[in-house]
């Protein structure tokens, strides 16, 4: 990347910046391989090259390609998705805190969850596939009443009606979750807390091809909207000055935060923390500019849950700890040290 | 010739009307001041015509077109805007920041241009940035700072710039510093300055034009001689003026001054 | 125009002056002392056995031990409704002192990781000590509590920029997803997790005089202590600047201001479980009724944090007898609305 209107430092940190993505790229590859070799049945690193280039037995090519790949896959998927989202929330927003939690996107899916639960204690086979899609019903549900209730007329949506809404929605929906969860059974419970916990456990294509789609689609679509991302985090002013249309720009970007954390969390339960960390750390290692941003975050957050899935599942095997709670324990101590360290 | 025309607008929040029926034509290729008490509605005003508060009635023509009419892009193209209190985030160089002033000119995925660049690099060398610009902006002094967010309105390539209140928490030196800037802009590039200033003497010496508001009302317009007098000040401020001339652009200054109702 | 230094801080007072209330808070002090006294009674009275309140009010002076009454009254009834007034009152003046200190409209004590805290150590509990009394359950819920504060407070005073709100705000919140994430562990894990909801889910309906003995002086410690210093709450929500030109000590008022908030949260966490928007809209109320001094803020806080938990305790037993509901979930239930409307209306004001 040679340009002759930067200066040498500027092409530094671009290079830096590059670094930092291919480092995160590689780091990725590393955990799928770690991860691949990790389970009840071990499969080498060879085995897994030679599985993947059609050279493995049958029962490693089951493996492989049945239950641990779509598996890897969901868990990179989840965790673009989820830190691309909160990306876009704490920029438009100006608010650190803001994750795709405060669109209530992590209450509504698991009140949809509980509810199907609670009323309908079927078999664990059968809600398999029509889980993801209640639990993205109630995320979308939930983040258009966030909306609604915080557009007024003449003024639209302010960043702070929508996190107060977001707020109060979330605090209302978790306390008609408590009432639920006295009615369940204990089995019903536990599947239900271990949802909500978050957790890889639609290993299957099937959740792969339902997830895809969102991301190819939203992912491409944020990226280009980086710089306008760029403009609103300077605030209402100087964006509006600098010609961007930030109501319809809100609009937009809030629509596709709600769809990528509602794919997501919609397989994967309440991973809500991925969101609010990895733009975090994503800042510090490349800097406010979205177009680096965006992927590190992007990366960041496929990483952490990718890593958090493949511990989960081998530190107690053969019970598993959902990666929800593998990313709180592992971001927030790291996270809480950068605070520490950090001057601003 | 007039670049923006006011007319008859009146602007508030909801029920009560900060500025009334104001109307008013600016002059082109001019520097033109709002002056005014706390609350006489001249930052009202300037939002209004920034296009970020909506007018209850009246318009504002850029060029003869209705500002709130026009693509809010191709306004930008125009027109450059740089609030009272602007806050980068967290991690941006002046650079960046800077860059950003291109925005309105991008279309699409936006990788800066060979033109977009010759824009930054020239904001950045009129405002004296260039030593500073891969610095990040919290590292930056007040007196800086405020620069790189008028390099970033001059990297926006516009022939007329708004300034709400470019001096505030400068120190003397720094805020001349500001206006000769703005000065030299105006003077080699013929570019429109339009803001709000609260110092009358810096208003008088670097203004061509001035606005006097009070009460949401526009009470005097003309030329700093015609604006600067004792009676206009008492009428405006309610103080007593003890005039002078300046030095350095021979306008009237305010030398010293005192409350009425002290006075008396 | 106002802005945040010099005689922008005069500007601050002025408007201070002019937003501020006394009689307004008068009335709505005695107002509320009334509603309480009369939530009490109503609370006392209503029941599987239903009391008159003139046997209510002879019990409390005239107790005769002989009366099944005046039993169910001194026994089950009233240190039930006292405990929900300690647990109102305490949450509410913990989050108007966190939302002045902070100036932050959002803060509650749940943000000092207070809740996440209680909620860790109560599953420590549940996982490995079943059979651990009440009474112990309620002390190590109150260790958990301080547990979280001590981190999110280490944590932000040891960085270099010392404790901003902003700081405060990001470590309270990493902090409890961090114990809150351990807390779910175990209570997957360990299945635990039920018992744990209807352990919340009681609310303060297990509350005995044994346990008001012991938690009762320091929250009325704690609440002198917060209208002490509720006049440098009101300067420090001016912004830290402004206090210290005025002669605040901000450290001295912030250390004080911590431990008045854990000790009333921790203790009120520790009985009924993060009821977290009692702290979060009473404060909102009191600051819309009398303005914006903590004066007056602080001691409306109290009596209608009390209120509020009584009544909503009231409700959870009487709307679908013998089961009780979760109280937690009827105080959202009339919090929700309620902050929804300040959050439409208000904007300006949160």
């Amino acid at each position: 990347m040679s340009n002759s209107f930067l200066t040498a430092s500027q092409q530094k940190t671009r290079r830096k910046n590059f670094v930092t993505i291919v480092t995160l790229l590689v780091l990725i590859v590393i955990t799928f391989v770690i991860s691949m070799n990790t389970g009840v049945i071990k499969l080498t690193p060879m085995e897994v090259f030679r599985t993947l280039f059609g050279q493995g037995d049958a029962q490693q090519q089951l493996i492989l390609f049945e239950f641990r790949l779509p598996r890897i896959v969901i868990a990179v998927l989840v965790g673009m998705g989820l830190a691309v989202s909160g990306a876009i929330l704490q920029g438009i927003s100006k608010n650190a805190l803001a994750d795709p939690g405060i669109l209530g996107i992590n209450a509504g899916a698991g009140l949809a969850v509980m509810l199907y639960i609670s009323f309908f204690p079927t078999t664990k086979a059968a809600p398999v596939y029509l889980l993801p899609v209640l639990a993205f019903v109630g995320a979308g549900f939930t983040a258009i009443l966030i909306y609604t209730l915080s557009y007024r007329r003449h003024e639209g949506i302010t960043p702070m009606r929508l996190i107060l809404t977001g707020v109060a929605i979330a605090a209302g929906i978790s306390s008609a979750m408590i009432v639920l969860t006295l009615r369940l059974t204990p089995e019903n419970y536990q599947f239900v807390a271990t949802w909500l916990a978050g957790s890889i456990w639609g290993s299957n294509w099937r959740f792969v091809l339902a997830l895809l789609p969102w991301l190819l689609i939203l992912l491409p679509f944020v990226y280009a909207k980086s710089r306008v991302l760029n403009i609103l985090n300077l605030g209402e002013l100087t964006a509006i000055g600098l010609g961007a249309s930030i109501e319809r720009e809100r609009r937009w970007l809030l629509a596709a935060a709600v769809g990528l954390a509602g794919a997501s969390v919609s397989v994967s339960g309440g991973i809500g923390f991925v969101g609010l960390i990895a733009p975090h750390l994503a800042r510090q290692l490349v800097g406010a500019k979205h177009q680096f941003l965006l992927p590190t975050a992007a990366l960041l957050g496929g990483f952490l849950v990718l890593m958090a899935d493949t511990l989960g599942r081998s530190l107690l095997e053969p019970s598993e700890i959902p990666a929800g709670i593998v990313v709180a324990v592992l971001g927030a101590p790291y996270f809480l040290y950068l605070l520490a360290r950090l001057k601003e | 010739m007039s670049v923006l025309e006011i007319d008859h607008v009146a602007i508030g929040y909801s029920s009560t009307l900060i500025v009334n029926d104001l109307s008013v034509e600016i002059p082109k290729g001019q520097i033109s001041t709002i002056i005014g008490p706390n609350g006489c509605g001249k930052s009202t005003l300037l939002k209004a015509v920034a296009r970020v508060l909506r007018m209850q009635n009246g318009a504002v023509y850029l060029d003869g077109k209705a500002i709130h009419q026009l693509k809010t892009k191709e306004v930008a193209k125009r027109m450059a805007i740089l609030p009272q209190t602007a806050t980068a985030p967290g991690g941006l160089t002046v650079f960046e920041l800077i860059s950003y002033g291109r925005f309105p000119h991008q279309a699409g995925f936006g990788t800066l241009r060979k033109e977009d660049y010759e824009y930054i690099h020239w904001a950045i060398d009129v405002t004296g940035l260039r030593e500073f610009s891969d610095r990040p902006i919290e590292a930056l002094s007040g007196g800086q700072r405020q620069r790189v967010w008028i390099a970033m309105a001059l990297a926006q390539g516009t022939d007329i710039l708004v300034l709400d209140e470019p001096t505030t928490y400068l120190d003397l030196a720094h805020q001349l510093d500001i206006l000769l800037l703005l000065q030299k802009l105006n003077k080699e590039e013929g570019r429109t300055i339009i803001m709000v200033l609260h110092d009358l003497n810096h208003a008088s010496r670097f203004s061509h034009f001035m606005m006097a508001m009070k009460g949401g009302n526009l009470v005097v317009n003309g030329s700093p001689k015609e604006v600067m007098t004792k009676e206009n000040l008492q009428t405006v401020f309610n103080i007593d003026a003890e005039m002078a001339v300046c030095p350095y652009s021979k306008n009237p200054i305010c030398l010293s001054y005192q409350l009425y109702d002290i006075k008396e | 125009m106002t802005t945040s230094t010099g005689v922008g801080g005069l500007n601050d007072l002025d408007e201070l002056q002019k937003r501020s209330h006394p009689i307004r808070g008068v009335v709505a002090l005695i107002v509320g002392v009334i509603g309480l006294l009369f939530a009490i009674g109503l609370s006392i009275s209503f029941g599987a056995a239903d009391i008159s309140l003139g046997t209510v009010w002879t019990a409390v002076i005239h107790f005769s031990p002989e009366l099944t009454t005046h039993q169910i009254i001194h026994d089950i009834r009233l240190p039930r409704v006292l405990g929900a007034a300690l647990v109102g009152a305490s949450f509410a003046v913990a989050g108007a002192i966190m939302q002045g200190m902070t100036r932050n409209p959002l803060a509650d004590s749940g943000l000092l990781g207070l809740n996440a805290g209680a909620a860790f150590m109560l599953a420590v509990c549940f996982a490995f000590f079943p059979s651990l009394p009440y009474m112990y359950l309620i002390l190590w819920s109150f260790v958990g509590a301080g547990l979280g504060v001590v981190i999110v407070y280490g944590i932000g005073s040891l960085s270099k920029g010392g404790l901003t709100p902003m700081r405060l705000v990001l470590a309270g919140a990493a902090v409890s997803a961090l114990l809150g994430a351990l807390g779910e562990g175990l209570a997957l894990y360990y299945r635990i997790g039920q018992d744990l909801a209807f352990w919340y889910a009681g609310g303060v309906s297990g509350t005995k005089w044994s346990h008001l003995q012991i938690l009762s002086p320091w929250i009325l410690v704690a609440m002198i202590g917060a209208i002490i210093l509720s006049r440098s709450i009101t300067l420090l929500s001016l912004g830290e600047e402004i206090a210290i030109g005025l002669g605040q000590r901000i450290g001295v008022v912030k250390i004080w201001g911590m431990i008045i908030v854990l000790i009333l949260a921790g203790a009120a966490v520790s009985v009924v479980g993060a009821v977290g928007f009692v702290g979060l809209i009473i404060p909102h109320l009191a600051r819309y009724i009398v303005g914006h001094d903590y004066r007056w803020i602080i001691p409306c806080s109290l009596i209608y944090g009390a209120l509020l938990v009584v009544l909503a305790d009231f409700v959870a037993r009487i709307i679908n007898p013998p089961y009780e509901t979760p109280i937690g979930a009827l105080i959202a239930f009339i919090g929700v609305p309620f902050f929804l409307y300040l959050a439409r209306k208000g904007g300006k004001e949160l």
